[in-house]
């Protein structure tokens, strides 16, 4: 029974990490946003959703967070995916107007880390390093469930949530918005000279990320029942990015299987690795250490990722074009 | 007959000379006056004004470093100007974002092929169209039929200027895989695409094998029977020769001279401009 | 009664002296980050961890060798050194030179902070560490009050300010740095070894990042894997301040986000003083991208 409830869990995080890859993806592999930042929105997704199904917090339990409210937890599922927006909108209009991509990584880099500081340090808003716990289980009202049931209720739900994700991408991905988009990542200023306004496009581009990197962390904090800060440490940032690179950047079914191979990587490898005899907590380092070679192999040997990019055929629109 | 512009002209003032190729009219598509520009310490502009009538074929010759490139930057507005004004068929565009320029009728291309690589030929131009339905988010999700529709006729446009300029075969080829000839072909398709009512050529003919120039040429004179006027920066000057019927000189920033090319390889000044010699041999460099 | 007098301690006082000690830090920090930018035209998101992986050294040398912390400083920094010039043979010049697209080799470095921030922690434990530094008595200095060892962090920033514009002014390779900085290709037109000033600009940027990472621990006395890039939106924070790639932008940067961040404390809780800094690049950031140092640049 161990190992099933463990199975279900890792099927739960594979269809939370395709939800997140894709909001990397539309950021990074479609409009060229280097959102080194990636993790403080999931951050805001998972504490705007977790703390407005948890109620005020309780007078002498030691919490202390704002936003406590009784909330039907899809309500508030979504009220975390649009959180996430906002500060969508904020590192855009700090970020996008002049600069180019290494400015912007250095400008959202550097949110992601005050982000950090400030919500260690400052207790009164998601209660500091000791974060959001005692999250109440969606469902557990209408289907009266236990520890293990609840686990396949809720990776059904997740299920769902990740396929009308996914089909709502793919649309925009092969819209003349997702062209546009990558007109953008290709070349800013041939993108301007069509007449394409980057700033909006950019915008549009971090604003539908957020809104799935808020999803996926509200998903997170319902599964987990608990969310701090160590949930959302740069390294977090770089998982999503391997995933999304060694899947195959661009490509939204590489979204998913990135999503397979690196929380697979990572979470599994470790299960199985001899243990170092003098150093049994030395895994996660190095597993860490792993996943960043992997990413910087794959780079080197095959940086269109598992998927590639799929070109853009016009077949459907094509039909009935009488031509040469 | 040749006139000089003197570098302190005023805007509607009197010229020495007939008022004539350099001044002025309602139905000019592009009107530069007095344009400055500096980069760091260089006057890269210094007082550049020009007209370009309507339906014309002109081009912009000059030494090196006479300014050519940034006066073009400055009127497609991927810089704005210290100074001057630039008009768009009467309306003042002048500090006006590329964006917003390219939105107005005004398109560029770029001296080095600046192909989008990693999108398709096809691609390419179906990213051209302004204004398109289908890059709103409100619209991808609650109009996708009329997005189809769009997508059609931008479709039939696109294969058809494919067809004309010989890339038919190409269009599902990525962008970054041509050969330079095809690449400024592409270049030149996608600004064919972009129905522009002025066009503004970076140097069209740089680098590009005689047979392919012939073409390209031949491409350009169809635009402009097509109604849109053409203000290239060339250094052919054979090329200009052939297909523009207006010459305007650019020398340290300043405009020198407007006619035709046989008025101005008499005119002393643009002749001594170029360092002698060149205009006669026919190419700068 | 007459009332006792009670010693003049001026706050503000206090806090320009502690933000001397910052700015000589962040100084430190952002030369060594700035100039290599200025010549490779990429940013090391790295550059957080060489600062940790040379605080380190520094003081495995000086409890293991038993040397002053101030000579294991500078043996770590010349580690260091070695440490930069290798990165970038072996990893982010292949890279640059096969990808001109800049994504790739940021994520290399992005990459690279991962498996250094680890390695450490692998090393040395993830917990933090007390650096064995003497307690000292703070000195009263005017207005100021800073123990010998902060007076010490202020003497070896105005040292390397110093010295980096010797470098950049009267020498050779100052002058080849410049130009790379200025425009690339045409310093290889110059005749200028590319490759070799990029390397020797690693190697500095490398003891930079060595010595910075060794005075921010001996100033607050504690390290963990995490302390060079918890601090890393500080130094670009002073190094946008200045404009990206300008060394003495970046002095003047560390010199204003030091003094501001400090003087801040005196009114607000201290816990957010380095916040602060965040809030005046973003601030700049909506007024003036290009940076307070005007100049035609890489921005």
């Amino acid at each position: 029974m161990q190992v099933v409830y463990y199975a279900f869990t890792l099927v739960f995080f594979f269809f939370a990490y395709s939800v997140l890859n894709w909001g990397l993806n539309i950021q990074f592999g479609g409009a060229g946003i280097l959102n080194f930042a990636y993790i403080a929105f999931v951050a805001v997704g998972a504490y705007v959703a977790g703390a407005l199904t948890a109620g005020p917090p309780a007078p002498g339990s030691g919490q202390s967070y704002v936003l406590g409210a009784h909330l039907p937890f899809m309500i508030a599922l979504l009220c975390g995916g649009l959180a996430s927006c906002g500060l969508g909108l904020f590192a855009g209009f700090i970020a996008f107007r002049r600069l180019r991509s290494d400015y912007l990584a250095i400008v959202l880099i550097s949110l992601s880390l005050v982000a950090y500081d400030f919500v260690t340090n400052y207790v009164p808003l998601f209660d500091g390093p000791d974060g959001l716990s005692g999250i109440p289980e969606p469902f557990s009202g209408a289907f009266n469930l236990n520890a293990n049931s609840f686990i396949f209720v809720f990776d059904a739900f997740s299920a769902v949530v990740m396929v009308a994700m996914w089909a709502a991408m793919s649309r925009l991905t092969r819209s003349p918005l997702g062209r546009a988009l990558r007109a953008v990542r290709e070349d800013q200023d041939v993108a301007k000279a069509l007449g394409k306004n980057v700033f909006r496009l950019q915008m549009t581009a971090m604003l539908v990320g957020s809104f799935y990197a808020g999803i996926g962390g509200g998903l997170i904090v319902f599964f987990s029942g608990a969310f701090n800060t160590s949930s959302w440490t740069t390294p977090e940032t770089f998982v999503v990015f391997a995933a999304v690179i060694i899947g195959g950047l661009g490509n939204n079914a590489g979204a998913v299987l990135g999503s397979l191979l690196v929380p697979v990587i990572f979470v599994e490898l470790p299960k199985f690795l001899p243990q170092l005899a003098s150093q049994p907590a030395l895994v996660p380092e190095i597993d860490n250490m792993l996943i960043g070679a992997l990413l910087i192999a794959v780079l080197w040997f095959r940086p269109q990722g598992a998927l590639p990019e799929r070109k853009a055929t016009f077949d459907d629109l094509m039909a009935g074009q009488a031509r040469w | 007959m040749v006139t000089t512009v003197p570098a302190d002209e005023v805007p509607g003032g009197q010229l020495a000379g007939a008022a004539r190729p350099n001044q002025p009219a309602p139905a000019d598509a592009l009107h530069c006056v007095g344009l400055r520009k500096a980069f760091g310490g260089v006057q890269a502009v210094d007082g550049a004004t020009f007209v370009v009538p309507a339906g014309s074929i002109s081009a912009l010759i000059g030494p090196n470093g006479a300014g050519k490139s940034t006066a073009v930057n400055v009127i497609a507005g991927a810089v704005s100007p210290d100074g001057g004004k630039v008009r768009l068929f009467g309306h003042d565009i002048t500090g006006w974002p590329a964006h917003r320029v390219a939105g107005a009728g005004l398109v560029r291309t770029f001296q080095l092929s600046r192909e989008l690589g990693r999108l398709t030929v096809l691609e390419n131009l179906m990213v051209t169209p302004r204004g398109q339905l289908g890059e709103s988010l409100w619209n991808v999700f609650f109009r996708p039929s009329a997005i189809r529709r769009q997508e059609r006729q931008y479709l039939a446009r696109a294969l058809d200027i494919l067809a004309v300029f010989g890339l038919y075969e190409l269009r599902d080829h990525y962008a970054g895989q041509l050969s330079g000839g095809q690449k400024r072909l592409l270049e030149l398709a996608r600004a064919v695409m972009a129905e522009p009512r002025v066009l503004l050529l970076d140097e069209p003919m740089a680098g590009i094998n005689p047979a392919l120039v012939a073409q390209i040429a031949g491409h350009i004179e169809g635009l402009r029977a097509s109604g849109v006027t053409v203000l290239m920066v060339e250094h052919n000057l054979n090329v200009v020769e052939s297909v523009c019927e207006r010459v305007i000189v650019m020398a340290e920033g300043r405009t020198l001279a407007v006619g035709t090319m046989a008025e101005l390889r008499a005119h002393p000044e643009v002749v001594r401009a170029y360092l002698g010699g060149a205009l006669s041999a026919g190419t700068a460099r | 009664m007459v009332p006792l007098p009670s010693p003049c301690v001026n706050p503000y006082g206090l806090a320009i002296g502690f933000g001397l000690v910052t700015a000589s830090i962040l100084a430190i920090a952002s030369v060594g980050l700035t100039l290599q930018f200025g010549v490779t035209n990429y940013v090391n998101f790295a550059y957080g961890d060489f600062m940790t992986l040379g605080a380190y050294l520094a003081f495995e040398i000086n409890a293991g060798g038993h040397l002053s912390i101030w000579l294991a400083m500078v043996l770590s920094a010349l580690c260091m050194g070695v440490v930069g010039v290798a990165a970038d043979r072996f990893l982010l010049s292949p890279f640059t030179r096969r990808f001109p697209n800049l994504f790739y080799v940021l994520i290399v470095t992005f990459g690279l902070s991962l498996i250094l921030l680890n390695l450490i922690g692998a090393i040395w434990t993830p917990n933090f560490q007390q650096l064995p530094v003497a307690t000292e008595n703070p000195l009263h200095l005017g207005p100021f009050l800073l123990t010998p060892s902060q007076v010490a962090i202020f003497g070896t920033g105005v040292a390397l300010m110093f010295g980096a514009h010797l470098l950049l002014t009267r020498t050779k390779l100052g002058k080849a740095m410049r130009a790379m900085s200025d425009n690339t290709s045409l310093a290889t037109v110059c005749g200028i070894d590319t490759r070799l000033v990029t390397s020797v600009t690693w190697f500095i940027t490398g003891a930079l990042s060595g010595i910075a990472g060794s005075v921010l621990a001996i100033d607050l006395g504690t390290i963990t894997p995490a302390v060079g890039e918890t601090f890393l939106f500080v130094i670009f924070a002073s190094v946008i301040l200045g404009g990206i790639g300008k060394p003495y932008g970046a002095m003047l940067g560390a010199l204003v986000i030091g003094l501001t961040t400090e003087l801040s404390a005196v009114v607000i809780n201290p816990a957010y003083k380095l916040d602060v800094a965040f809030g005046l690049l973003v601030v700049v950031l909506l007024l003036r991208p290009q940076g307070i140092v005007a100049s035609a640049g890489k921005a």
